[in-house]
């Protein structure tokens, strides 16, 4: 009655494994063009906004024409020791002085880029990577700072958002 | 000698390797992209008598701390955040190339035209040259011929564009809106960062939906492509980026996007 045959005594066949490293590769390639490289720890906890029609700032980064600052709660450390309990990340530190410290950090910054670097002060951005519950009251301090030190383009970091989602805003 | 064989080298660690690798790249990178609203701050300028920006120019938004939003006299929800695309669209549009029957509570736009601009340089000149007439040569004196100088460069700069517009579209005047229109942005210092993120976004998106709408009819491209090809390759110096540009100047004379950022009181 038995269609199937038992095949006992043989032993299964093995699967040709030399194509594996190939795909492997492939993968490897993919995934080397579609990100980028991360170049800090964040030291502050930064659920990004959302928003629609943003600009990409790869081709900033690749001229390194702006300069990231990440506002948020901080992931160490006591909440108390910071005004309203938002930490400022500058790189890698968080300054005691928080956002008044912005102003000689850019500064810095601009003072050490390499000697191509051609864009003028006024068009080097600097990019605020803020928690969607940092209080606009902060960046407008940044922005009176940097402003007196003609740093007059900055950005306000937003990820993408998905056409059918809303945006992040918490009700009180 | 005999010939002998080479060894057939074992390739079996080959996909180790190789996931070893791919395994670091996965750990050291991120795939999320960069992305933010770009802004300026404005240069501080002293006027001894600033001139009144008349009401009508004003688009007023402002987010109260508790992520409520006020657009002109009306209340916005958090959740019906989108209104605002369909009202800022209907700013910069109910007025647009209407000469009369105008709304008295929206910006007003004038037709340029050549013999407009034309007009209005030869007036500088003879202004200029009157001046010169009149008054000694002082500091003051180079201020005024500076400044002149200035709006003759911006006025021909705009017989350009004007030239470019009526290339493309077969009209011979061109709509452009009150300089003085702007949306400004009115926040508390306890507004959430993502309230206001929102509100620019909204703003950003309904002036670039104008701007594309446009842009696909005069040149059959739309403004984002543009933007984005002009903001990859903006350090070389072809042809294409330099046509870009000067159809993304002209857009940008047509759809102006003017943000005032208000700094919060309270």
């Amino acid at each position: 009655m038995s269609k199937f045959k038992k095949n006992d005594g043989k032993k299964a066949p093995s699967i040709n494994t030399s194509s594996l490293p190939d795909i492997v590769f492939m993968l490897l390639f993919f995934f080397m063009v579609a990100t980028t490289t991360k170049d800090i720890d964040p030291m502050v906890k930064v659920r990004p906004a959302t928003g629609i029609g943003t600009t990409d700032l790869t081709p900033f980064k690749q001229r390194s024409e702006v300069d990231f600052v990440y506002l948020g709660q901080p992931l160490k450390g006591d909440i108390e020791k910071f005004e309203k309990g938002i930490a400022v990340q500058y790189d890698g530190i968080l300054h005691k002085d928080g956002i008044r410290h912005i102003g000689k950090w850019k500064q810095d910054k601009f003072a050490s880029k390499p000697a191509e670097y051609t864009a003028p002060r006024e068009e080097t951005m600097t990019c605020f990577k803020a928690d969607e519950q940092v209080p606009m009251g902060i960046l407008f301090e940044a922005r009176e700072i940097l402003g007196d030190a003609s740093f007059f383009t900055i950005g306000y970091a937003a990820s993408e958002k998905a056409n059918n989602k809303g945006y992040s805003i918490r009700e009180q | 000698m005999a010939k002998r064989e080479a060894p057939e080298i074992n390739a079996g660690s080959m996909a180790d390797i190789a996931f070893l690798l791919l395994i670091f790249f996965l750990v050291t990178t991120t795939m999320d992209k960069d992305t933010a609203y770009a802004r300026k701050i404005p240069k501080k300028v002293e006027v001894e008598d600033p001139e009144l920006v008349q009401k009508k120019n004003i688009y007023k938004i402002s987010i109260n701390n508790k992520q409520s939003i006020q657009a002109r006299d009306s209340i916005i929800k958090p959740e019906d955040i989108e209104l605002l695309n369909s009202r800022i669209k209907h700013f910069y549009l109910i007025n647009r190339g209407k000469v009369d029957d105008r709304n008295i509570e929206y910006p007003y736009y004038s037709m340029v035209s050549k013999d407009f601009i034309n007009q209005r340089i030869s007036e500088a000149y003879k202004k200029q040259e009157t001046y010169e007439k009149l008054v000694e040569k002082d500091s003051k004196y180079e201020k005024f011929i500076e400044q002149m100088d200035n709006e003759i460069a911006e006025w021909n700069r705009k017989q350009k564009i004007l030239s470019m517009y009526s290339k493309a579209s077969g009209k011979k005047e061109m709509p452009e809106i009150a300089f003085q229109a702007h949306v400004r942005l009115e926040s508390f210092i306890d507004t959430d960062y993502s309230a206001y993120v929102a509100v620019q976004s909204e703003i950003e998106k309904a002036v670039t939906e104008l701007r594309d709408i446009e842009s696909q009819e005069l040149f059959g491209i739309t403004y984002t492509a543009m933007s984005k090809y002009y903001q990859t390759n903006l350090l070389e110096d072809t042809p294409i980026v330099k046509e870009y540009k000067e159809k993304m100047d002209l857009i940008d004379l047509l759809f102006p996007l003017r943000i005032i950022e208000v700094k919060p009181k309270r």
